[in-house]
């Protein structure tokens, strides 16, 4: 199995001296092609830090990490910028639409930028999965929240990237709204063969995934395949009961 | 409250600066132009501080000390020395209580010829030759250095003349007179107490000397100064002297005379001082646009904050209050950094006006009390008035709002602008159109023309965030292709309220720059369209500083070969009724070949002695027909003159004409102002030029002028005046383009998150920049855009309410349009600069993190 991602002896502090904070400690990491990862902890864990460095959205203090073959640290902000355009995927939690743009427009928003045209008919088939036909001249605030995590999700896949991230997608959506992105990102791993990178602190939201990674204070704790909500609740509580 | 208030001030320093600076140029323009004309005020004490005759006496000409109106073609206005007899010295010296009395001379027309052949001074301040008084105790001229001239071979000059002349004492120079061309040796020179030259020369003779070259007569004088014995009162010796006076003189005491020059500076320093700070408003109303863009959109991101306090419980009116507080700050910083830049302006503006040729005597600065408290009020209430709609608004905010995650102030309807704009725009139609229908009276459709302009600029402004929405969705189009462009459209659009306000800035700038333009192209197409249509002659001799000069240049030019009609024309002031005019004189037979005079009714050729015609506007003016008989005064007496003819005013000349004899029996100086020189039909233009050339080789006084020439120096001369006045907008639009620089780092700021998300899904940090900078190119574009366009329809309804003042033709400057409009496109992308590189550099992760 190849990966899409991954990283090795990743670590990530931030201030020096007294302030001090590892927010990172040496993280080893490999997100499978194809497949949905979750990745699991409490506030504080890390959790986001690490997507934010597998992304390329943060430098890195130590380590190394690749998107596919490419070694992240060492590029220029401009290669990372044109790495995040054409091989990254993102989902935001809040604020991931540009008001000003329709809800197609913000689809395709990363394949505008790069100035690429874009296949018509993958375009449709994305659209169609999230349901979103007759929405696409809507601008964001005419969306509800559900659908505006639709659009991002469409937008993340419209570029066929290597792998999308997505942190705390549902965090901001009532359970329903909640279930029917999440429900498309399995799809789309199942049905497109898509990689994705969940980052959440919801244990129904880890169930959709393939495989869960628990991280505590900067490091991978413990790693879950084929898990359920309630297999992932009762381990994030072992893990509370743990630190306490 | 204020704690809260000044403590938000802090937090935001960096934002607010660019609005602070918006206010210090508007507030340091006002103080500049106050600190400026109390400076050259003061400057001029030191004339009041200079001795002075006890009584002076003069001739009462009942002129205005500029003597005659329009002159012709920028000729002279007529002049006419007016003169007392010298005997009147003897009688006054005999009179008890005078020590001393003195004729005096003192006329235009002393022209000194520098070392570079050149005559010294510029066009416009008198080239006076005078008398020098040695009685040091009356005399406001003390010498410098050197002694008094005695006998026709010594003059004393002006320091600043000798300067520009390059001659010092004991150098010969050349003056060119009314009583012919002489070379005195320099022996003095001369001080009058101010520093600094107002452009005129003077030079010294003694009293026979002055009396010939200036007077051409041994018999008269232009004054009489006295010295009063000691313990005799000026008022006293003013009483006893007045009945000794002929009918046309009058006794002047010191204090007065020094009462009438301070009241004449005064009026002129008036002027100046409202002329600028006219600009100076318009700066600081530019300004009021960047404030409240400034003060909304903290408002609008301080929402949540603003809400907070609500929620603890601060009064609407506390969070009102502690808005305005931060303005009143901000108002009272900005003041006192605008009083200390008034003195930087003060400076700017003496050299500005050296620039176009106005060398000032420069003296202590002085900041009067008057000024700082102006500078202050103006300051604060400015800040505060601006402030005062965003700070209502932030009233409003319901302490909810603290508790809500997004925050979004409603956008509100624009309907009440859009309606009241249109309103005020069909106002501003129907009172223009009131004005093109009262063009007779021109006062009065000036003042409909100006009602009209000021409704339709209010409607602009109102009706802007309508118009700005699709505006700039045309103007973005070419832009539309790419993501880039289409984001940056968006964004221009997405706020048509700020959008508007920050375009309307530059709008207002740019509709007074273009109106100017408009009516400055006109001006000039008119003049030549004036020369092209009325001028006949293909060469005209003026005086070198359009003073007037001695028939000898006529006689050098009358028999050049080549030509078919060769003429002068003399001019002298002439009032009737209180309409002060010009007289001219014509060689009748000539002047119409060199001149086109079209008649109305009646006839110049031939017209007698004690004869004129005059022009329509005149004639209706006085309600004059041919074959009445009009009561004349000059300025050595009166004439009744009978009118023979009315001619349609066009050409150079206006007023009343007449034949060299009436104008010579009536006293004139026998000077010419023009003289006319047509090429026969089949001379050669080039060669008559070359023979003319040579003939007027040794006559630096005069200027040899083709219709090409004369049109450029006259354009020359106006491009200096608008010049001017495009200098002191200039300072409205650079307001107005720091406006358009903090509209966008406020709106980079707001939607930093946005910034953000763009960056993480690649944008590159170029096309972020890019996005900025065509926002505020389309921005300044749009303001560019309406405001040329009210300044083309304003400038065109002026040049219509001009027309009887001889603006005739309108012309809109073109390439000076499209040149406006570029440079807005410049200016766009440098005031972006800061903005987009801000943006640019914005961390991607703090951008999109959630609170």
């Amino acid at each position: 199995m190849t990966n899409a991602a991954h990283a090795t002896a990743l670590t990530k502090v931030y201030g020096s001296g007294d302030t001090r904070v590892t927010a990172l400690d040496s993280v080893d990491v490999e997100i499978e092609t194809g497949r949905f990862t979750a990745i699991m902890g409490p506030s504080g864990s890390g959790k986001s830090t690490l997507m934010h460095c597998l992304a390329g959205l943060d430098f890195i203090s130590d380590g190394r990490v690749w998107i596919g073959d490419v070694e992240l640290s060492g590029l220029s902000d401009k290669n990372l910028t044109k790495l995040r355009r054409d091989a990254v995927g993102f989902v935001f939690q809040a604020f991931n639409l540009v008001p000003t743009l329709t809800a197609l427009e913000n689809i395709t928003l990363p394949l505008d930028i790069a100035g690429r045209k874009p296949d018509q008919a993958w375009l449709d088939t994305v659209i169609d999965t999230v349901g979103l036909r007759d929405r696409l001249k809507h601008r964001p605030s005419e969306l509800s929240g559900g659908q505006q995590q639709r659009v991002a999700c469409a937008r993340a896949l419209a570029s066929r990237p290597t792998i999308v991230f997505a942190d705390e997608p549902t965090g901001n959506l009532d359970s329903r709204s909640g279930a029917e992105v999440l429900g498309f990102l399995r799809r789309s791993v199942d049905e497109f063969g898509q990689t994705i990178v969940m980052v959440t602190h919801d244990p129904g939201a880890a169930s959709y995934a393939d495989r869960v990674l628990f991280l505590a204070d900067g490091r991978i704790v413990d790693e879950m395949h084929g898990p359920t909500a309630d297999l992932v609740l009762e381990r994030m509580k072992a893990f509370e009961a743990g630190r306490s | 409250m204020l704690r809260a208030a000044l403590r938000s001030l802090l937090q935001h320093k960096l934002r607010l600066s660019l609005t602070l600076l918006a206010v210090v140029v508007g507030v340091a323009f006002v103080a500049g132009t106050y600190i400026f004309t109390d400076s050259l005020k003061r400057s001029f004490d030191a004339l009041f501080s200079a001795p002075q005759p006890d009584v002076s006496i003069s001739v009462d000409t009942g002129f205005n000390q500029q003597g005659g109106g329009g002159g012709g073609g920028g000729a002279a206005a007529g002049d006419q020395a007016a003169t007392l007899p010298q005997s009147l010295v003897a009688t006054v010296s005999k009179v008890s209580g005078v020590a001393a009395a003195y004729g005096v001379v003192s006329a235009d027309g002393a022209l000194v010829i520098g070392k570079d052949g050149k005559v010294v001074g510029q066009n416009g301040p008198p080239a006076r030759g005078s008398t020098y008084v040695a009685d040091t105790a009356i005399s406001a001229i003390a010498l410098a250095s050197g002694s008094a001239p005695v006998g026709p071979d010594q003059v004393v000059l002006l320091e600043s003349t000798a300067t520009s002349a390059g001659v010092s004492i004991g150098d010969s120079v050349r003056i060119d007179t009314p009583g012919g061309t002489v070379r005195p040796i320099v022996v003095g020179l001369a001080t009058r107490g101010i520093s600094g030259s107002d452009g005129s020369t003077l030079a010294l003779f003694d009293l026979p000397t002055a009396q010939k070259l200036m007077l051409r007569k041994a018999d008269v004088v232009t004054g009489v100064v006295v010295r009063a014995d000691p313990g005799v009162s000026q008022d006293s010796l003013k009483a006893t002297l007045t009945p000794l006076l002929p009918a046309n003189a009058r006794a002047l005491t010191g204090t007065q005379r020094s009462a009438d020059i301070a009241d004449r500076l005064s009026t002129a320093f008036q002027f100046i001082n409202v002329f600028l700070l006219t600009f100076a408003f318009i700066a600081l109303f530019v300004a009021i646009f960047l404030i409240f863009n400034t003060f909304s959109m903290l408002v609008a991101q301080r929402t949540r904050e603003l809400a907070l306090l609500r929620a603890v419980g601060a009064s609407r009116a506390q969070v009102r209050r502690s808005v305005l507080a931060e303005a009143t700050v901000l108002g009272l910083i900005a003041a006192v950094l605008g009083v200390l830049g008034g003195i930087g302006v003060s400076q700017g503006l003496r050299l500005l006006l050296r620039g176009f040729g106005a060398d000032l005597p420069s003296g202590p600065l002085v900041i009067e009390p008057r000024t700082i408290v102006v500078s202050l009020v103006v300051g604060v209430l400015v800040t505060l008035v601006s402030a005062y709609v965003p700070a209502r608004r932030a009233a409003i905010v319901p302490p909810v709002a603290a508790m809500r995650d997004e925050i979004t102030l409603p956008n509100r309807s624009l309907i009440v602008r859009t309606v009241s704009g249109s309103v005020l725009l069909l106002l501003a139609f129907l009172l223009a159109r009131v004005a093109l229908s009262t063009l007779d009276d021109g006062t009065r459709a000036a003042q409909l023309a100006g009602l009209s302009a000021l409704c339709a600029l209010i409607a602009v402004i109102a009706l802007a965030p309508m118009l700005g929405r699709g505006a700039l969705f045309v103007m973005g189009w070419p832009f539309s292709g790419s993501a880039i462009g289409r984001l940056a459209r968006e964004n221009g659009r997405r706020n048509p309220r700020r959008t508007a306000a920050t375009s309307s800035a530059l709008a207002i700038g740019l509709a007074l720059m273009t109106t100017i333009g408009v009516i400055a192209s006109s001006t000039k197409a008119s003049v030549a369209d004036v020369i092209d249509t009325t001028i006949g002659a293909d060469f005209v001799v003026f005086g070198a500083k359009f003073q007037p000069f001695s028939p000898d240049v006529y006689r050098s030019v009358k028999d050049t070969a080549g030509t078919s009609a060769v003429t002068y024309v003399r001019q002298i002031p002439i009032k009737v009724g209180t309409e002060q005019s010009v007289l001219t004189g014509v060689e009748t037979d000539v002047f119409p070949r060199v001149v086109d005079l079209t008649m109305q009714s009646g006839t110049i050729s031939g017209i007698g002695l004690g004869q004129v015609v005059v022009d329509d506007k005149t004639a209706a003016t006085l309600k004059l027909k041919v074959g009445d008989t009009v009561p004349a005064t000059f300025v050595n007496g009166a004439s009744s003159l009978v009118l023979k003819g009315v001619y349609t005013q066009a050409g150079p000349y206006t007023g009343w004409i007449t034949s060299i004899p009436t104008l010579m029996s009536i006293g004139a100086r026998e000077l010419d102002s023009a003289v006319y020189v047509k090429v026969a039909p089949a001379g050669d233009v080039g060669a008559v030029r070359v023979s003319l050339d040579a003939a007027l080789a040794d006559t630096p006084t005069v200027k040899l002028q083709d219709q090409a020439s004369l049109k450029d120096q006259i354009n020359g001369q106006f491009d200096r005046v608008f010049g001017f006045i495009y200098a002191l907008l200039a300072l409205a639009v650079i307001v107005a383009f720091l406006g358009i620089v903090n509209t966008l780092a406020l709106s980079v700021h707001e939607r930093r998150r946005e910034v953000g998300l763009l960056r993480a899904v690649g944008t590159s940090r170029p096309q972020i920049r890019r996005m900025v900078v065509l926002e505020a190119v389309l921005i300044s574009l749009f303001g560019a855009a309406i405001g040329v366009a009210l300044g083309l329809v304003y400038g065109s309804l002026l040049q219509k309410v001009l027309e009887p003042q001889g603006i005739t033709k309108l012309a809109v400057p073109g390439g000076q349009i499209l040149w406006f409009l570029a440079l807005s496109v410049v200016g766009g992308v440098v005031a972006a600069l800061w903005p987009a590189f801000t943006a640019s550099r914005l961390d991607v992760l703090k951008a999109i993190a959630s609170e």
